[in-house]
């Protein structure tokens, strides 16, 4: 009985002590939480560290922002060596199965509660029916069209008005007329010409699938008519018609060409609205969905940065409190002010409508809602899309599209094998 | 080569240790540890298993993996001597401190202080199909533009022309280093006997600068063995496989494809290839027994 | 004027039109990135495509992209890569001459074995070995100290061969005279070999110092935290795959190669000295 009492109040003790907040008590050496983060501005970056500092002070955060260009390789090295360094990471939301199937994530299925996110952002945190990564952030690429040169080119504006949206033979017809090569000036461009993400919703618009469901094999899909039709379009583009710029692969220079006035159609991340603001002022620019195909439907692509945590961390507690807090309306509400991302929780887009009652972000809501479709989930995401995006480039340059496109099926196949077991 | 001198080991191993053990934790063990792994494969949960011959059975099987060796050997054979040729003009022209020439030495040297990445972005913009400057001097020229990196048939020569870009002032540095240790006399005794400026430098020159040569030779191999940032940065190994050397292919191997047996492999592959090569080169270039 | 006298001047202006030309081509693409850095974000890319007077004169100057670039965190990973590139060539030199110096002068059990190794170590692909370095100086418990930065990269195979190859240079009758003076091997490398070395020295330094200076992936894995961010980090923070903040790229990419230039300048010096210190022996 005394033993049974004395259990029952020891219990009650730790229930209280974890209700109360945290005692400033004894000097209790303080937990430390390795944080590896995006390269983003520091600006972008302390507000929200600081945040969850102040909520939690007894949690000390080192976080190492790593530049975008090495980060999957300083994560590869850092999970790689299996400790329990790092316990939170950034993570790209497409590789959340990859991570997942190597053992880096840990099932945050229990301590998320799904109905607070939009549907496109808990699938792109799952993996074989459990989440994995905690979403952070989405993405919706629109079209940006320079207005004066349209208007001089005597082209009505694309409407904003996502039922009205043009197709892709529209949007053809009118870059012909936007082409002038002697003033080195381009009808259309996409703002990444190579990579998947932008580019597969070009063949799910006609009905393609971009993998098989269990996520291992690419051939018969990646090959499929819808496919082989598709970016038989896109290569027309820089090859029959000759209205995009070939080989502008870097992302962030069609950026560049549409504010000097080079490029008079842009399909583009929504981020890019906030740099040809700042960066070109004088650039008067509209904001139109992505198109589809004439006789397809509506398909955009989305997905970014998530948050995982290391399942060998020493702290999981602090590690799931700092989910909590970034997950948390406030905290997200601050990320949008700081990088305005869309945001993936429902309550944001609901009590700060008036943020976004613009064009571009009516359009981009009804996109989340309606149209986007995630990357395929595989723990082979990084080879899948390697090998397309290889496959799109050549095609950009005139390789033969079906032939292209089968060897690349046919060595994802061959990759994605070591998943299987 | 003359014989050294006999010490005792004592006095050897003060000279060896402080290097030697540095080099020994910090890169052989790691080395070796890489080279035990080329005979391994990772599960998905990380535990390493055995797998004998079975990444390299799998390379040699790979027409990539050939295509890579190809394209290696050309890239090699045409940029080292490329790259000491040039260096070695560049380090005989401003081998004489006349008025200016230090200021011509710090030009040359200059595009060794922009780092790989930075010289991979640089030249990415420069020689960009649409938007590049050179591309707009050749338009301004009458030239059509050209795709440079965009091309299966061009891609490998810019590589080659933009490494060098970056590589011949570096190499030209040892090259100058060794010049000045020629010593002045025998070059003066050499004119009092009415050589010419060729013999002197065919007969004087030369000779004394088999070591330095040597060493530049071996190093670029190295060097340019291991380059990847280009690759990594703009070409992707493309097009086609155009630029898609064995060093891509280990890095893509070991990041982007997760598959770090064959990425060992690979690298073992690298090692000895450049230790071959760096065999010969030394073989080449070793002093005649006078 | 004589006949000869003509010919020199046209050998000294073919000279120096050479010298020119190749400066030209190796300074106009670092000239192009360094003027970019004070063009107004708008105008960096307004003129590249069509050639003319602005691509190379800007017609728009600020400092924006400066101010932006040093009131981040450049100024500290400036001072952290001075630091370590620094302190690497210093050490480096010195334990690299001595081996270097060692496999020049002495003969040993083993020596073409061990060369052999000390070759390998710069053979293999970083890469490859960056994660059991990784685990390595995490198990030494040095993660994320400059230690960590420094250490791994002061004994360098290449270094050792550099020496040794330039070592073989100095005369062995002056070891010979020096050894029946009575002088010990370690006065030897350092009052004989080191002083009439100064082209190596200034090579090795310049050597370790760029490798150092150039650091990008190995500084990412094992010392990542802001207070130990170093140069190349610093400027690759202003790319990503969203937005290029070109401006500052090229602001801190300017400063990067302006003060790396700086050792190359004070190397002149150096190579000046040695040349008339040995015409005056």
């Amino acid at each position: 009985m005394t033993r049974l009492s004395r259990r029952a109040a020891l219990a009650g003790a730790a229930a209280a002590s974890a209700l109360l907040p945290a005692r400033p008590l004894m000097a209790q050496p303080k937990t430390t939480l390795k944080v590896i983060w995006m390269g983003w501005p520091e600006g972008q970056v302390k507000p929200l560290m600081d945040s969850f500092r102040r909520a939690q002070p007894e949690v000390e955060l080192q976080v190492e922002t790593i530049p975008f260009v090495q980060i999957f390789q300083t994560l590869e090295v850092r999970l790689g060596a299996r400790t329990p360094d790092p316990d939170i990471f950034i993570c790209d939301s497409p590789l959340t199965a990859s991570y997942a199937a190597r053992g880096h994530l840990m099932d945050l299925t229990p301590y998320l509660d799904a109905g607070r996110f939009t549907k496109s952002a808990i699938e792109a945190a799952s993996w074989q029916g459990k989440i994995y990564s905690a979403p952070f952030g989405s993405s919706c690429p629109v079209l940006f069209y320079n207005k004066k040169l349209l208007r001089e080119a005597g082209i009505a504006f694309p409407p904003a008005d996502v039922a009205k949206r043009w197709t892709w033979e529209e949007l053809v017809e009118a870059a012909k007329k936007l082409t002038d090569p002697a003033k080195n000036q381009w009808g259309f461009s996409f703002e990444q010409q190579e990579r998947p993400y932008m580019l597969l919703p070009l063949a799910q618009s006609l009905g393609g699938v971009a993998l098989s469901p269990d996520g291992f094999k690419a051939s018969g899909y990646i090959d499929s008519p819808p496919f082989i039709e598709a970016y038989s379009f896109m290569q027309k583009l820089y090859t029959e018609w000759k209205v995009s710029p070939p080989g502008l692969f870097d992302p962030n220079l069609p950026v560049e060409q549409f504010g000097n006035g080079k490029i008079a159609l842009l399909v583009a991340g929504t981020f890019n609205e906030a740099t040809i603001k700042n960066k070109y002022p004088d650039i008067e620019f509209g904001v139109a969905p992505y198109p589809r195909f004439a006789k397809g439907k509506a398909v955009t692509p989305t997905g970014a940065w998530h948050i995982g945590v290391n399942p060998r961390t020493r702290h999981p507690k602090e590690a799931l409190a700092f989910i909590e807090h970034f997950m948390s309306h406030e905290l997200q509400v601050l990320w949008f002010e700081l990088r305005p991302y869309p945001p993936v929780l429902k309550s944001v887009w609901e009590k700060e409508a008036k943020r976004f009652e613009t064009d571009m972000w009516k359009i981009v809501r009804f996109e989340l809602e309606h149209t986007a479709v995630p990357r395929p989930a595989t723990p082979g995401f990084r080879e899948y899309e390697d090998i397309l995006r290889t496959a799109l480039r050549d095609i950009t340059t005139g390789a033969d599209v079906a032939k292209t496109l089968s060897a690349a099926a046919q060595r994802i196949d061959r990759e994605l094998e070591k998943y299987k077991a | 080569m003359k014989h050294g001198f006999r010490e005792s080991w004592v006095i050897v191993a003060l000279f060896l240790a402080p290097a030697l053990l540095g080099l020994a934790l910090f890169r052989l063990a790691p080395i070796l540890i890489a080279l035990i792994g080329g005979f391994t494969g990772t599960r998905l949960t990380g535990e390493t298993v055995w797998v004998g011959l079975q990444n390299y059975e799998r390379l040699v099987s790979d027409p990539a993996f050939w295509n890579s060796v190809r394209i290696t050997l050309l890239f090699n054979v045409i940029i080292n001597p490329l790259q000491i040729l040039i260096a070695l003009g560049l380090a005989l022209l401003v081998l004489r401190p006349t008025p200016l020439v230090p200021l011509f030495r710090a030009a040359y040297m200059a595009p060794m202080t922009v780092s790989l990445s930075l010289t991979s972005i640089l030249w990415a913009i420069l020689l960009e199909p649409t938007m590049g400057p050179v591309n707009g001097l050749l338009r301004a020229l009458g030239v059509p533009p050209q795709p440079f990196w965009r091309s299966e048939e061009q891609a490998l020569a810019t590589l080659i022309a933009v490494a060098s870009w970056k590589g011949v002032g570096y190499w030209m540095v040892f090259l100058l280093a060794g010049l000045l240790l020629v010593p002045k006399e025998l070059h003066e005794a050499a004119m009092i006997d009415g050589a010419s400026a060729w013999q002197r430098f065919r007969w004087v020159t030369l000779p004394l600068m088999r070591r330095p040569l040597a060493f530049v030779l071996v190093a670029d191999t190295a060097a340019n063995f291991l380059l990847f940032a280009p690759m990594y940065l703009i070409t992707q190994g493309g097009p086609n496989g155009a630029t898609a050397l064995l060093m891509f292919e280990a890095y893509q191997a070991a990041f982007t494809y997760l598959d770090r047996g064959r990425a060992l492999a690979l690298s073992t592959v690298i090692l000895l290839v450049i230790g071959l090569l760096a065999v010969l080169e030394l073989r080449l270039l070793r002093e005649r027994e006078s | 004027m004589t006949i000869s006298d003509l010919r020199r001047l046209f050998v000294a202006f073919v000279r120096y039109l050479a010298l020119v030309l190749v400066a030209t081509v190796l300074l106009l693409p670092i000239y192009w990135l360094v003027v970019a850095s004070f063009r107004p974000a708008a105008d960096i890319f307004a003129t590249s495509s069509s050639v003319s007077l602005a691509t190379l004169v800007p017609e728009r100057l600020t400092l924006d992209h400066w101010r932006e670039a040093w009131s981040g965190e450049l100024p500290r990973a400036v001072a952290n890569s001075l630091f370590v590139a620094l302190t690497t060539a210093g050490l480096g030199v010195l334990i690299n001459s001595l081996a270097g110096f060692a496999f020049a002068v002495f003969e040993f059990p083993l020596k073409r074995v061990i060369f052999a190794f000390v070759l390998a170590t710069f053979m293999m692909p970083f890469e490859s070995i960056v994660i059991p370095l990784y685990m390595l100086v995490r198990g030494l418990a040095l993660t994320d100290t400059y230690a960590a930065l420094i250490l791994p990269e002061v004994a360098s195979g290449l270094v050792i061969f550099l020496f040794r190859q330039f070592f073989a240079a100095v005369p062995k009758e002056l070891y010979e005279a020096a050894r029946i003076d009575g002088a010990s091997w370690l006065q030897i490398w350092w009052r004989l070999t080191l002083p009439l070395s100064g082209p190596t020295i200034a090579t090795a330094s310049l050597m370790l110092f760029v490798h150092q200076w150039d650091a990008f992936f190995w500084p990412l894995v094992a010392a990542p935290s802001q207070e130990r961010i170093v140069v190349q980090v610093a400027i690759a923070r202003n790319v990503t795959l969203e937005v290029a903040n070109w401006g500052a790229l090229f602001a801190s990419a300017s400063t990067a190669i302006l003060l790396a230039l700086i050792p190359f300048l004070l190397l002149q010096r150096f190579y000046l000295r040695t040349i008339t210190a040995a015409s005056e022996r």
